[in-house]
């Protein structure tokens, strides 16, 4: 035992122990770590998926920027309240009320109002001594009025929404009336939205979005006017208040308010911001580094693979096959590669899969050159020879002898290849043909250019996905070119 | 959608009645005529929208090659004198990320920072529109729209040359001649141009015509961004409205281009190293 371990110090440094003394090569070697590690835990590194939108305002600007830059110092980060019947409080009650709800989290609120009945016609000589006013002649309104309570202390947001469903239950005698109103601090009211119903109704839904013309023209505004930064001009606490009046009939009327949910969008939002759908780009560019390692690396293995088999085979066997693979090789190497792969990826379709086999359909033909040389060089060697002479077939010779002897040089070269699989995937998304179902560092910067990232001077839109690509791929230079030192040191001119 | 004779007269116009191998012939027929068939969007003939096209995607790809060759060969012979200094660090560090760096997100970023943030650069087009009364005016606006997208190309392809550059002169500044040279008292100026860059300008200017292919396929990406009004561009549109015979024509035109490019190459290659001529006595 204690021989072999000095036997294996005083032999050649294995490659490792060579590796790990190039500070270059080290460096990659970290970053593609992070790079794995961020994609294995991509859904541990951020709370949402790439698919969410509308998670803030579009174009929302990172959220850190509130401490940086005094444009956005206190800008809105999204404010999203689902109102169930606990958070709602009763601020007026005339003739109903909130009826108990069924759980503590409820989404679903019920205002009951109390029937009116009718008095029986009393005698003659009670009504003389009634006042005129005191007779109940006809039922009075009842009113039942919900409110929240809503602080915001930003700067005004560019636009707000509520959404809800209810539904009415109710004598076909009674009238029922239903608004929402946001009360500023300054105690101004809005009356966003009403309802006026005969008797019962079925679900509906509402929705109200600040930016709807309907809206605007019920605030008594033109069009060109923004109702969310003038009703959220100030800061302080807003109620919104939820009124339902009717006129009862002989039965209890009911009115149901459910999922009631009240959304201001933020114009700052998360690490990265969010793109023109209000999707989080923290959340894209974690997600984006799956498919990019995952392109990369199949790619060039799959490239680095086909070129290797060819050139072994164009190499070893010569004559008629070589000199027909060689054309074969010079013919695609004429043909300009983004041109096709543009043609191409439009004909076969946007999908992953088929971007990766694009790529490598173009990319291995370096490779055949290379393995082709030193497979000729290889095959005159002795112990070719000598595995000739004892019987061996050429496929035999072509895996156990030739095989093991360029792999080095495959080896290096494969990690070399990543990097222009990874900008080319990328270019390929940038133009618009990548997968769409995908949230790739190329689609980001498609979207940044097609969506608006430039009119609104996003930069932080622009320089994430450029600048993960950009270490990623230097990080592969860096990693096959160590390789290329440690393992091929005569072809170190080459890379 | 459409009554069939209006299919059928559609058919006809563009030949679909034919077997496919029939119209494949024809095609290739009419290829080396240079007709390139209408195009479905325009119903123009491709060849005539090419044309258009063409002399625009010259000027910018001829515009940028003379400059990064010529800003990048100077700088590598630069920093070959000054090895060891900032300049030297630069350069290196430079090459290493022209090749890792995606391209057209350098020209975004140059985009949105001279064409939005300090807006002094026209942000599309390859002139204005209208364009400008006079001859001189026009070409200073032309000009004006060429800043952007040959510039960007400048910033991304210059590094790999200075870094060839330099370390070729590095290689060839170690050598006797050079020592000589330099004991014989000349100036050092003329040893670096007349001694180390002309023995080294072969092997830099094959790898140049080398170069040229990818330079054609990249003007797709650079006239895309851009909204360069040329072939580059034409291309991709044609992809993306499934203009099959438009597409075809413009990568029909791209294909010449990077063989004729590659037939430079072997050329100006032979010219420079005259050891590798094939024919006067054999090769080698």
């Amino acid at each position: 035992m204690s021989k072999n371990k000095t036997q294996t110090k005083i032999g050649a440094p294995t490659f490792w122990e060579q590796y790990r003394r190039k500070p270059l090569g080290m460096v990659g070697l970290a970053i593609v770590s992070l790079y794995v590690f961020v994609a294995i835990f991509a859904p541990y590194l951020t709370p949402y998926t790439p698919k969410e939108i509308l998670l803030a305002d579009r174009i929302a600007a990172p959220a850190w920027f509130r401490s940086i830059l005094p444009k956005f110092a206190d800008a809105p980060s999204s404010v999203r309240i689902s109102l169930g019947s606990q958070e709602w409080t009763v601020s007026e009650a005339v003739g109903g009320g909130l009826a108990p709800a069924e759980s503590d989290d409820s989404p679903l609120s019920v205002i009951q109002f109390e029937p009116f009945v009718r008095d029986e016609v009393v005698s003659e000589e009670e009504i003389d001594v009634l006042e005129v006013e005191e007779y109940p002649k006809e039922p009075e309104q009842g009113v039942v009025t919900l409110s929240y309570t809503l602080p915001y202390n930003y700067s005004a947001p560019k636009t707000f929404g509520l959404t809800f469903n209810y539904w009415i239950e109710a004598p076909s005698d009674s009238k029922t009336e239903l608004e929402f109103v946001i009360e500023t601090p300054e105690g101004k009211r809005y009356s966003l939205w009403g309802k006026s119903v005969s008797g019962q109704l079925a679900n509906q839904p509402a929705r109200i979005d600040s930016r709807d013309l309907s809206l605007k023209q019920r605030l008594g505004m033109t069009i060109f006017d923004d109702p969310a930064p003038r009703i959220f001009s100030s800061r302080g606490d807003y109620s919104l208040l939820l009124i339902a009046r009717t006129i009862p009939g002989e039965e209890p009327t009911r009115v149901y308010i459910s999922d009631p949910e009240f959304y201001i969008p933020g114009t700052v939002h998360g690490l990265l911001g969010a793109d023109h759908m209000g999707a989080d780009l923290w959340t894209q560019l974690v997600y984006g580094t799956r498919i990019s390692l995952s392109i990369g690396l199949s790619a060039a293995a799959i490239s680095v693979a086909v070129g290797t088999a060819v050139g072994i085979i164009s190499g070893y066997l010569g004559g008629v096959v070589d000199e027909f693979i060689m054309r074969i090789v010079d013919v695609l190497m004429a043909i300009p590669d983004l041109p096709i792969l543009i043609i191409l990826g439009a004909l076969l379709g946007k999908s992953v899969w088929n971007i990766v086999l694009l790529i490598s359909a173009f990319a291995w033909m370096g490779t055949a050159r290379l393995v082709r040389s030193q497979t000729l060089s290889l095959r005159e060697r002795v112990f070719v020879e000598a595995a000739k002479a004892s019987g061996a077939s050429d496929a035999y010779v072509m895996i156990i002898h030739i095989l093991p002897n360029v792999l080095p040089l495959v080896f290096a070269g494969m990690v070399l290849r990543i990097p222009s699989a990874i900008l080319t995937e990328a270019a390929l998304s940038f133009l618009g043909l990548g997968d769409p179902r995908v949230a790739t560092w190329g689609r980001m910067l498609h979207n940044a250019r097609g969506f608006g990232a430039f009119t609104t001077l996003a930069w932080w839109w622009l320089v994430p996905p450029g600048l993960a690509i950009t270490f990623l791929s230097l990080a592969f230079v860096f990693i096959g070119n160590t390789v290329n030192e440690i393992l091929n040191p005569r072809y170190r001119e080459r890379s | 959608m459409f009554t069939p004779e209006a299919k059928a007269e559609l058919r006809r116009q563009f030949g679909l009645d034919d077997p496919p191998l029939v119209q494949y012939v024809k095609y290739i027929g009419s290829l080396a005529k240079f007709d390139l068939g209408l195009s479905f969007s325009t119903r123009r003939p491709v060849i005539n929208e090419l044309k258009e096209r063409l002399p625009n995607t010259m000027v910018l790809f001829l515009s940028s090659f003379v400059l990064t060759t010529m800003i990048g060969i100077s700088v590598g012979v630069y920093t070959a004198s000054k090895r060891g200094t900032f300049a030297d660090s630069f350069v290196t560090g430079a090459g290493l990320f022209a090749y890792a760096v995606p391209s057209f997100w350098i020209q975004l970023l140059l985009l949105m920072l001279f064409g939005y943030y300090i807006p002094i650069l026209p942000i599309h087009g390859t002139m204005s529109a209208p364009p400008p009364d006079g001859f001189f005016l026009q070409l200073l606006d032309r000009i004006h729209h060429l800043i952007l997208p040959a510039g960007s190309n400048v910033v991304i392809a210059f590094g790999s040359w200075a870094l060839y550059t330099r370390n070729t002169m590095l290689e060839a500044l170690g050598q006797d001649y050079i020592v000589t040279a330099r004991a014989k008292g000349l100036h050092e100026k003329t040893v670096l141009r007349h001694h180390a860059l002309r023995s080294v300008l072969p092997p830099i200017v094959t790898l140049i015509f080398s170069a040229l292919p990818g330079m054609v396929a990249g003007a797709v990406i650079t006239e895309t961004i851009f909204s360069w009004h040329g072939v580059g561009k034409y291309l991709l549109d044609a992809v993306m409205q499934q203009d099959y015979p438009a597409a075809q024509g413009a990568f029909y035109l791209i294909a010449l281009a990077v063989v004729t490019c590659n037939l430079a190459a072997d050329v100006v290659y032979g010219i420079v190293d005259p050891r590798i001529r094939v024919g006067e006595g054999g090769a080698k």
